[in-house]
């Protein structure tokens, strides 16, 4: 969550606290799986086998949870997979500037101010507009393998 | 109408409308401008009295496509101007139409001549009721003249092209719309059936036999050949009318939803209509000989033509041959009550022809797999058929004895052994003929096989097949295994790619493992002892070629042999304890000897291959993922039926003294049922089947659809039996599976769901405990560490920080399912270890509720396991620890509704928004469940002091919680059809039982409890509208009844006492009046519903008088018909008056108010509705 510049962390240091091995047959349909050391979300699971006598296989289909792309990978189910750390924090929207960047009070009183407003011009009009209503807005941010997004809205009440 | 053209001026018009419409009619089929084109034609259609300028272009233009607009013109102008047509009109449009299409019947464009054929037809048909008999008796004098084939063989064929149109107008199902009342339609398909149908039959059969001599004198192109095959369409046509009127009573016609065909459940599984015309068709079908004569005129054309290749499909013989096989399904009262012998000699009759279609079989599929087509074959299949479906299985035999030395089962047993050779050599994955013969065949078998089995339940005995039926049966099951074996080690190396049909065999098999199933059964004493055989052989060659040969085909060989096994042993249970199939029961008699009785040995020889599974090496040798799933698919279908069954235990005859320890069988099925029982060797058996179950676990890690099946179908069936949960609990292997369950990692890495599933059982298993204190004492021990571990884990300081590790994630998620699993097993005998189990976690299930509310997969968990819990405990529960409970489900409906209300997603998918709203769905859905768990209270209490004593007040609390998730259902939720049905359960269940409720809501929860109801009463699923209906009554019953003793009922809600007249829409009772009035007059519903409509219908109409009153009037004076405006008014009269329907609500005047509505809408819809 340090580095605001990357969007991407190098591949080298991916992985340990940032990701956790899990059976590849435990993972469920809604869960979060890393596909391509991209964090998903899994929309579907289903299993194969190698040849009619051979071992079961997953096979996954997730969505990017930070730029909805799908991705898929197939997995021998007893394999490990690798799955996210994904961790969503709210925090009480105070301004949005003018360079496209939000200004966010966090729970012990001090601000964050580096996350971008999304790209996105649908989902960019949704919080101004709400913000622009002169509503109190509560915004979740999602935040995974380096990277954060806000990735809901929630109104409680008027200013 | 006739003598156009005596001033220049009208002729010169009717030439200009005729070039318009053929301008039109060639621009559109070149692409210019077609709108103009369409609105040019559509405009001559809907000009007023167009039938002179339609005639004239119908003689007159060259462009056929004119003349075909032409004639629909015609018949959109005079549907839509009938009524002011006169009858002189009429006539003359009607015969215009016969004569134009007979007199141009030589005509190329054929298709001009079919449509002024059919305007021929609707025409008569909207003239039917008006015409007299003898205004239509020069129509049909006409063509008849032209069927007789006085006036050329064209003439000929458009006379039954008419009668055609004709048949098909009078059917409903194919019928065209005319917009006029459902009445009319049926009283002219009724008309038709018993005045007219024998009549063109006839007719048919006439044209028919006048070329049949022509034909066998010529070649197939020649015209008669037409002729001829037309007529026999019109007879197969005729003879799938659905006769309705040949009983006795008549039908009365269906008023409450459209016309649409219902086939039964017998036709749906084949293609097998039966026939069923009634007496009055013995003359023609019967004693005519038509059979005879149609066999022999197919039978001669066979020989002349077969050289040419073409002839099979040519459309005389496909036509010739559907209808024989329509005469093989002619059944019923046609056929004199002498014990099936005049039908059995009639189908003796067309099977002495038919027999050649599919015999020499061997001979016959050689000649189709080197190129003949297929569908004689096809079609005598299906005669067969339809013979079995008409007959018993005797005389289904018998039929064939008189002509040949053998009986139609030996001939089908060989039929089907040709077919099924055939399949395996082909070995293609294609469709083709011989695929379809085998399932057309396979149903005949089923249909025979099923016969048999009828007359068990009524005679106790049940008659099997002949004997030479039982060989000819045990002779194809051989065949058939054969058959599936090669077919199994043929495939056993393909790596398909569609991965699915593996998971999928069983259930896609099914049916045909069935049907096999049967026939084995039908020769069980052959069939049992070659099962044992083949399945010993394969098992020993395993082991012979262990380590030298690779074992997949035998591997694939032994699956399908489990397979085909475990159908023919036992059947499916369908959560009920299925018995052992009647044929196992009755068929070995002899064998006493438990340890020599064929299903013992096969049973035997199959556990103790299963047991092979639990040596490591042979595992890893043999025991693929597929083969083990095929394993657990047969015990878990085996040993319902078979193992320790409660028959043997608990024998309802005489012998239950006898039954323990002692062995004293006295027929085959307790020999087989003593020897797996708890005295003998179910015990070991059972042991097995646990340790296998375990292996499935701990040894195939991963493989999801094994390890479901051995919880969903194996152990959950083991448990089902309280017998056995006796024996469960007591073993070794069971403690271990147990103790592992609560102190080892291992099972964790199971699927989320297996492991709910698996505590359920595990649970249940407790019930198998001698007493209470000691199943407490087993849920604890099995359950406490998941509870200990959730307690400790939601007071720890950090848990924010670590609760989003997926590892943490994970294993919540597992212990919840299991706590939930564990709940779902309440029994009374658990109840309070479970209690406590739930108690102990509440305060943790509400932080993590906090913790993980971004989290919705887990939310959901929490959610469902509250609701297992409560629903589960909810009526045991004292006062004071009900109201614990409420407090908890109030707190979490709450911080539910905190953190979700007003809440929006934000993403760049799709599919990820729209997941969201399927979560959001499934929580709302788990929270009206927690509500109605929660109702239950009030109707079910087994505690010792009311839930009031603590002042807690069931309806409040739950209309308190409809009013926090209530905001949180948006119409687009609704539409989920699970959400929508709980959704209005529970609300038409609060409406119901707490009506009063309704007054002291406040405007928005009223008005929107008002939107949903009209909502649900338009809802297309009939339960929905039901649900609102009884809400309806029980709210305008609890008015009426409150301002009848002077109280103010629904107060504001029913009437604005300031302002009586206006504003209906505040008025809640008008406004569904109104509604409801449309509904049943006008609407499409299913006539279930008409019940509760009239129950909700008669108190709203008392609390409504005027509105009512109202109403009617504006109905009555709409209708511009006088004779309907009476009926109109005289129902409504009825509908109040009659059987002395009184102002008071009690159960008497609602049954009157029932039946009153009923008669109602039987007398008014049939005008109202129109088609």
């Amino acid at each position: 969550m340090s580095d605001e510049e990357h969007h991407f962390e190098s591949k080298g240091d991916a992985g340990a606290s940032k990701t956790y091995p899990q059976q590849a047959g435990a993972i469920r349909k809604n869960g979060y799986i890393v596909i391509k050391n991209r964090p998903c979300k899994v929309v579907e699971v289903s299993t194969s086998k190698t040849g009619k006598h051979g071992h079961a296989k997953c096979h996954f289909v997730g969505i990017d949870i930070f730029n909805g792309k799908k991705l898929e990978d197939i997995v021998p189910s007893s394999h490990n997979c690798d799955v996210p750390h994904v961790t969503r924090t709210d925090y009480q929207l105070i301004d949005i500037s003018e360079d496209g960047f939000v200004s966010l009070l966090t729970e012990n009183g001090n601000t964050k101010d580096d996350l971008r407003l999304p790209t996105d011009d649908n989902l960019l009009s949704q919080i101004k507009d709400g913000f622009g209503d002169g509503k109190d807005l509560v915004v979740t941010v999602m935040s995974s393998m380096g990277e954060e997004q806000i990735c809901a809205l929630k109104d409680i009440g008027p200013k | 109408m006739q003598g156009y053209g005596d001033a220049g001026g009208e002729l010169a018009q009717l030439q200009s409308t005729m070039h318009a419409i053929e301008a039109a009619c060639s621009s559109i089929q070149m692409h210019i401008n077609p709108a103009a084109a369409e609105a040019a034609i559509l405009a001559l259609s809907q000009s007023p009295q167009p039938y002179k300028a339609c005639q004239f272009i119908l003689e007159n233009s060259q462009v056929a496509n004119a003349r075909f607009q032409a004639a629909g013109a015609i018949r959109d102008a005079a549907i839509r101007e009938w009524s002011f047509l006169s009858a002189e009109d009429r006539r003359n449009l009607v015969n215009f139409c016969i004569c134009f299409a007979l007199q141009h019947a030589n005509s190329p464009e054929g298709y001009v001549q079919a449509k002024v054929s059919s305007v021929a037809a609707q025409l008569i048909k909207r003239g039917w009721l008006d015409f007299s008999t003898g205004e239509k008796e020069p129509f049909f004098y006409q063509i008849n003249q032209a069927i007789l084939g006085t006036h050329g063989l064209d003439v000929q064929f458009i006379g039954i092209s008419i009668l055609e149109s004709l048949v098909s107008e009078f059917s409903p199902s194919t019928s065209s719309a005319m917009g006029l009342p459902r009445e009319f339609h049926e009283q002219c398909r009724r008309s038709l059936e018993l005045d007219y149908l024998k009549v063109f039959y006839c007719w048919a059969r006439g044209a028919a036999l006048s070329v049949t001599s022509k034909i066998l004198d010529s070649d197939l192109a020649a015209p008669e050949v037409k002729v001829c095959t037309a007529a026999m369409r019109l007879m197969l046509q005729i003879l799938t009318w659905e006769f309705q009127y040949n009983r006795k009573g008549t039908k009365s016609i269906n008023h409450f939803s459209a016309g649409v065909r219902h086939d039964n459940a017998l036709t749906n599984r084949t293609d097998c209509i039966l026939v069923q015309p009634g007496l009055a068709w013995h003359d023609v079908l019967i004693s005519s000989g038509d059979t005879v004569w149609l066999s022999n005129l197919y039978a001669a054309l066979r020989q002349k033509f077969s050289p040419q290749s073409s002839w099979i499909d040519s459309p005389i013989a496909v036509s010739a041959r559907k209808l024989l096989v329509q005469f093989c399904s002619v059944t019923g009262t046609i056929f004199p009550s002498d014990s099936g012998q005049s039908q059995e000699q009639y189908l003796v009759r067309l099977l002495s022809g038919i027999i050649l279609w599919v015999e020499p079989s061997d001979a016959i599929s050689k000649e189709i797999e080197s190129g003949k087509s297929g569908s004689e074959m096809l079609d005598g299949c299906r005669a067969l058929l339809a013979m079995a479906t008409v007959t018993t299985p005797a005389a289904f035999d018998r039929l064939l004895k008189s002509i040949r030395p053998y009986g139609t089962l030996t001939l089908l047993s060989t039929l089907m052994g040709e077919v099924i050779k055939v399949l395996i050599s082909q070995n293609s994955e294609e469709e083709t003929w011989s695929w379809e013969a085998r399932d057309i065949l396979l149903d005949t078998w089923t249909a025979l096989l099923m016969h048999s089995l009828q007359p068990l339940h009524i005679t106790g005995g049940g008659i099997s097949l002949p004997p030479e039926g039982a060989v000819a049966a045990a002779n194809l099951f051989a065949l058939i295994v054969d058959s599936e074996l090669k077919a199994a080690s043929a495939s056993a190396y393909n790596d398909d790619s569609d991965s699915d049909y593996i998971h999928a065999s069983i259930s896609a098999m099914d049916e045909r493992l069935s049907s096999y199933a049967l026939i084995a059964r039908a020769a069980i004493d052959v069939t049992v002892p070659l099962l044992t055989r083949l399945f010993t052989e394969r098992v020993s060659r395993l082991h012979q070629g262990r380590g030298i040969v690779d074992p997949t085909e035998t591997l694939e060989e032994l699956y399908s042999l489990l397979l085909i096994t475990g159908h023919v042993l036992a059947d499916e249970g369908e959560g009920e304890t299925p018995l052992v199939p009647d044929a196992i029961q009755r068929n070995f008699g002899d064998f006493l000897e438990a340890d020599k009785h064929p299903v013992v040995l096969l049973s035997g020889s199959i556990i103790k291959f299963a047991e092979h599974s639990l040596d490591p090496d042979l595992r890893a040798s043999f025991f693929s993922p597929r083969l083990m799933e095929a394993v657990i698919w047969f015990l878990s279908r085996w040993s319902p039926t078979y193992l320790m069954s409660l028959e043997e235990t608990h024998d309802r005859n005489d012998d239950s003294l006898l039954s323990r320890g002692h062995q004293l069988p006295q027929n085959s099925r307790k020999t087989v049922a003593n020897y797996f029982s708890e005295y003998s060797y179910g015990k070991f058996v059972l042991g097995t089947i646990v340790r296998v179950s375990i292996i499935t676990f701990t040894s195939y890690p991963g493989e999801n659809y094994l390890q479901g099946m051995t919880c969903y179908q194996l152990l959950h069936a083991l448990v089902r039996q309280k017998n056995i949960c006796v024996h469960l609990v007591a073993l070794e292997s069971w403690r271990e599976l147990a103790n592992a369950f609560a102190h080892e990692k291992m099972l964790f890495m199971l699927n989320a769901s297996h492991q709910r599933s698996l505590a359920q059982t595990l649970v249940l298993s407790a019930s198998g405990l001698g007493n209470s204190e000691a199943a407490n004492q087993y849920v604890k021990d099995l359950m406490g560490h998941m509870t200990k571990y959730l307690v400790e884990l939601s007071s720890r300081n950090d848990i924010r920080s670590i609760s989003q590790q997926p590892d943490i994630i994970l294993s919540i998620t597992c212990s919840l399912e299991r706590l939930r699993g564990a709940a779902r097993a309440s029994e009374p005998r658990m109840q309070k270890s479970i209690y406590e189990m739930g108690l102990s976690v509440l305060n943790a299930i509400l932080v993590l509720l906090e913790v993980y509310k971004h989290e919705s997969s887990v939310v959901y968990v929490l959610l469902k396991f509250v609701v297992a819990w409560v629903d589960a405990q909810i009526t045991y529960l004292e006062a004071k620890e009900t109201a614990a409970v409420v407090d908890f489900c109030m707190r979490l409906l709450q911080l539910y509704s905190s953190h979700n209300i007003g809440k929006i997603s934000l993403s760049l998918s799709n599919s990820l928004l729209s997941d969201a709203k399927t979560e959001k769905y499934k929580d709302l859905r788990a929270l009206l469940q927690l509500l109605s768990a929660l109702c239950l209270k009030d109707l079910v209490d087994l505690s010792s002091d009311p839930v009031e004593s603590e002042g807690t007040n069931i309806s409040q609390v739950v209309f308190f919680g409809l009013h926090i998730v209530t905001p949180l259902i948006s119409l687009e939720l609704l539409k989920y059809p699970k959400l929508c049905h709980d959704y209005f359960s529970l609300l038409s269940h609060m409406l119901e039982v707490y009506p009063e409720m309704v007054g002291q809501l406040n405007n928005d929860a009223f008005s929107h409890v008002v939107e949903t109801l009209s909502f649900g009463l338009h809802h297309q699923d009939s339960e929905v509208v039901n649900m609102c209906l009884k809400a309806l009554r029980a709210l305008a019953s609890y008015h009426c009844k409150e301002t009848a003793a002077g109280k103010v009922g629904l107060g504001s809600r029913a009437s604005d006492p300031r302002n009586p007249s206006g504003g209906t829409e505040n008025r809640i009772f008008s406004r569904f009046l109104q509604s409801l009035l449309q509904l049943l007059l006008f609407g499409d519903y299913s006539p279930d519903l008409v019940g509760a409509a009239a129950d909700a219908l008669f108190p709203m109409i008392l609390c409504e008088q005027s509105l009512y009153q109202k109403l009617g009037n504006e109905l009555i004076e709409r209708q511009a018909n006088p004779e309907f405006r009476l009926r109109l008014t005289n129902a409504f009269q009825a509908l109040t008056s009659l059987n002395q329907l009184t102002c008071t609500l009690d159960r008497m005047n609602y049954q009157r108010f029932r039946k009153n509505l009923s008669n109602f809408l039987i007398e008014v819809r049939g005008f109202l509705r129109t088609k």
